[in-house]
């Protein structure tokens, strides 16, 4: 049998199950066990994805599946390549530090690829083009966790907000708000860094609303998310509209959606009340325009008016414009609707807006599967899902490569592809991948870019992450993060700056 | 000095990292311990084990290395560690906290016996239960051979 030398484009939760399911199935006693290599490669120096960028800091338990990741790094046949930024096209918006190197570089050195490089550009609104006072909800998580893209860019101007509104209501949205209404006392105990937690002490924020243009019950956030809102130490809800917690007559609530609602209907710990900074959820509107400042007329601190048509729901369960509108006068706009695949990831459908996939496989634009070409995570998916979600799904996906590869050991029941074609095969494949390669080879441009010191291994990653905790603790912290020039002092490399 | 809570986080991540490296809980001599029954999705039995009162069905899981998920080690933020109870030793068992519920809203195929592994701890009422670990990926391998006809 021919072995598995498995490129994979990511180093998130997704690649982390997938290649964890992998080195699993194959152990010591399996006759494939040497027959597997895995190299994953991200273009930021530092692995784990949204796990490390994107989780809120007050989430801290979110974080221990990376013992889990770590485990898995541990075994040889993994290693990873941080800085490595896999590229169809040269990118519109470089990562600062990182490495290009083209796909069909990478391609040549071996038999079997995974995309799983998540979705990372933020869904914007038509109505609210990004402005400096309306940005969208990731260009806040990549501050608040220093994501490499943004080491050069100006915080947040906190001190000059007073209202902020945020569009949409998914558990990212809810995570800002977490963020802008927890006491910077609070957070500092976790892994906020410094110059974020000077920002957070600086902030005029008093009042947040979260908009959304549905119902409570078709509101994405999960239930744990809205009890947290609801239980914030010095933030009131304000109660919402009994009108809109109506449930329409024979409507079955689902196990989630009743919970929503009684959390929604039994409002927040504290009470509206003086002293508490306040927060609004709105439902059903949508924004339709953000006016720029009237000069410095009026209010200041809430400059601008983001006006809201007013909907009701169809009967399915669609948002139609009543006709009515309103204005709210604010401060900043955040926009949290969701999140897209890069279109310069291969095999990406504009329709999709992720990578064209059919039970694991990669197809291509005319419909054909891609032989040993598999996506996992949000970049086959699309932006939804919890991390359980992404590891069953990764989970599958190993499964799948390995009935592909190992038919004999792995078949897999109920596989529509292989049973919709005869005798189990997958029909015409088209193919890219290298019929067969040396197993530990890695291209070119990664090895010279190591020897420069631009590239970071697992080891690498582990001795920041130690140091990490070492500077956090000083501070009486889970961690002090730190960004790649100080990684790259850290480790003795050239360039760095301490 | 560390305030209480990145203690408590800490103290929280170290106990629980030890826990999937065993010895977290401490086997009982065979025979004294209460019974549990693990069955894969299919209901075949994996393996019957013996643990004693107190200890948690994740816990246990991993000190006899059974495959259940502990994304979050405990902590009530992931559901990876969902098993399903047989009727009887749910309706022994008090009612899921909260935190717990909110998190179940999420397992995958969630029944009337779901519970979070982590969250489930031995009694001596309960020997003799069964925890079920439900599919783990959306197609499970059939075991062993090709199926000859289809
Ligand atoms: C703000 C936020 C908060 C969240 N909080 C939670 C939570 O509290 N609990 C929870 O269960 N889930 C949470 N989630 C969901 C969870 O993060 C996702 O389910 C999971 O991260 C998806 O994993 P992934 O590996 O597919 O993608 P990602 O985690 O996005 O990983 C993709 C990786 O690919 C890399 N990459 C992209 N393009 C390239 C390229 N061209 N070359 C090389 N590398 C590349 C990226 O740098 C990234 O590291 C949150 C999501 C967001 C956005
Ligand atoms: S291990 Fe995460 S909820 Fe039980």
């Amino acid at each position: 049998m021919p072995p598995i030398k498995l490129a994979i484009i990511g180093a998130g939760p997704s690649s982390f199950y997938v290649a964890s399911r992998l080195l699993a199935s194959l152990p010591p006693s399996s006759p494939h066990h040497s027959a597997l290599r895995i190299h994953m490669y991200d273009r930021l120096w530092a692995p784990h994805g949204l796990v490390r960028y994107g989780v809120a800091p007050d989430h801290p338990e979110v974080k221990n599946c990376t013992h889990k990741f770590d485990d898995a790094a541990s075994d040889l046949r993994l290693q990873f390549f941080g800085n490595v930024n896999i590229i169809t096209t040269p990118p519109i918006a470089p990562v600062p530090g990182s490495v290009m190197l083209p796909l069909k570089s990478l391609i040549s050195h071996y038999t079997h690829l995974l995309l799983s490089s998540g979705c990372t550009l933020p869904t914007l609104h038509p109505a609210l083009p990004p402005s400096d006072d309306c940005v969208s909800a990731l260009s806040l998580v990549h501050w608040y966790t220093q994501h490499p893209s943004v080491v050069h860019k100006p915080p947040p101007p906190l001190e000059k907000y007073k209202h902020v509104s945020i569009i949409g209501q998914g558990n990212v949205s809810l995570d800002v708000a977490r963020m802008l209404l927890t006491p910077p006392s609070t957070l500092e105990k976790y892994d906020v860094p410094e110059s974020v937690l000077e920002v957070l002490r600086r902030s005029s924020i008093k009042h947040v609303s979260i908009l959304g243009r549905r119902g409570p019950l078709q509101a994405a956030f999960t239930t744990k998310e809205l009890r947290e809102m609801m239980n914030l130490e010095d933030s009131s809800m304000v109660p919402i509209d009994h009108t809109h917690l109506a449930i329409p007559e024979g409507t079955k609530l689902t196990r989630q959606q009743s919970r929503t609602m009684q959390l929604l209907q039994k409002g927040s710990k504290n009470k509206p009340g003086l002293d508490f900074q306040d927060l609004v959820v709105g439902l059903l509107r949508s924004p339709t325009g953000l006016a720029p400042p009237l000069s410095s007329l009026a209010s200041p601190s809430l400059p601008y008016t983001l006006s809201l048509a007013h909907n009701e729901l169809s009967p399915e369960m669609r948002a139609i414009p009543t006709g009515e509108t309103s204005t709210l006068r604010t401060s900043m706009v955040v926009t949290a609707l969701g999140h897209q695949a890069e279109p310069t990831i291969p095999w990406y459908d504009p329709s999709l807006r992720h990578v064209r996939a059919v039970g694991s496989r990669v197809v291509n634009e005319t419909g054909h599967t891609m032989k040993n070409v598999y996506a996992s995570g949000w970049a086959a998916m699309g932006a939804r899902g919890v991390l359980v979600s992404t590891m069953i799904d990764a989970y599958g996906v190993a499964d799948t490569m390995l009935a592909d590869s190992f038919p004999e050991q792995f078949y897999k029941e109920g596989d529509a592809l292989r049973s919709a074609t005869d005798g189990g095969s997958l029909g015409d494949l088209s193919e890219v991948m290298a019929k067969e390669a040396d197993l530990d080879s890695v291209p070119e441009e990664v090895l010279d870019a190591k020897a420069t010191g631009n590239v970071t291994d697992y080891n690498d990653w582990r001795m920041i992450d130690q140091e990490e905790v070492r500077r956090g603790e000083k501070l009486g912290k889970e961690r002090e993060r730190m960004n790649w020039e100080d990684a790259k002092a850290f480790l003795g490399r050239m360039g760095g700056s301490l | 000095m560390l305030s209480p809570a990145v203690d408590s986080i800490r103290r929280r991540s170290i106990h629980l990292t030890a826990a999937c490296q065993h010895g977290d809980i401490t086997r009982p001599a065979p025979g004294t311990g209460i019974k549990l029954h693990f069955k894969d999705s299919k209901g075949n039995l994996i393996k019957t084990v013996e643990a004693n009162e107190g200890d948690d069905v994740l816990s246990i899981a991993h000190e006899h290395d059974i495959d259940l998920e502990g994304a979050c080690e405990g902590s009530v933020a992931c559901s990876t560690c969902h098993v399903i109870l047989d009727p009887n030793s749910y309706d022994l068992l008090p009612e899921p906290e909260d935190d717990e519920n909110d998190m179940l809203d999420m397992a995958f195929g969630l029944t009337d016996t779901s519970r979070l592994g982590c969250q489930v701890q031995l009694t001596r009422e309960l020997d003799g239960m069964t925890a079920t670990l439900p599919s783990a990926t959306r197609n499970m391998f059939v075991d062993g051979k090709k199926p000859t006809h289809h």
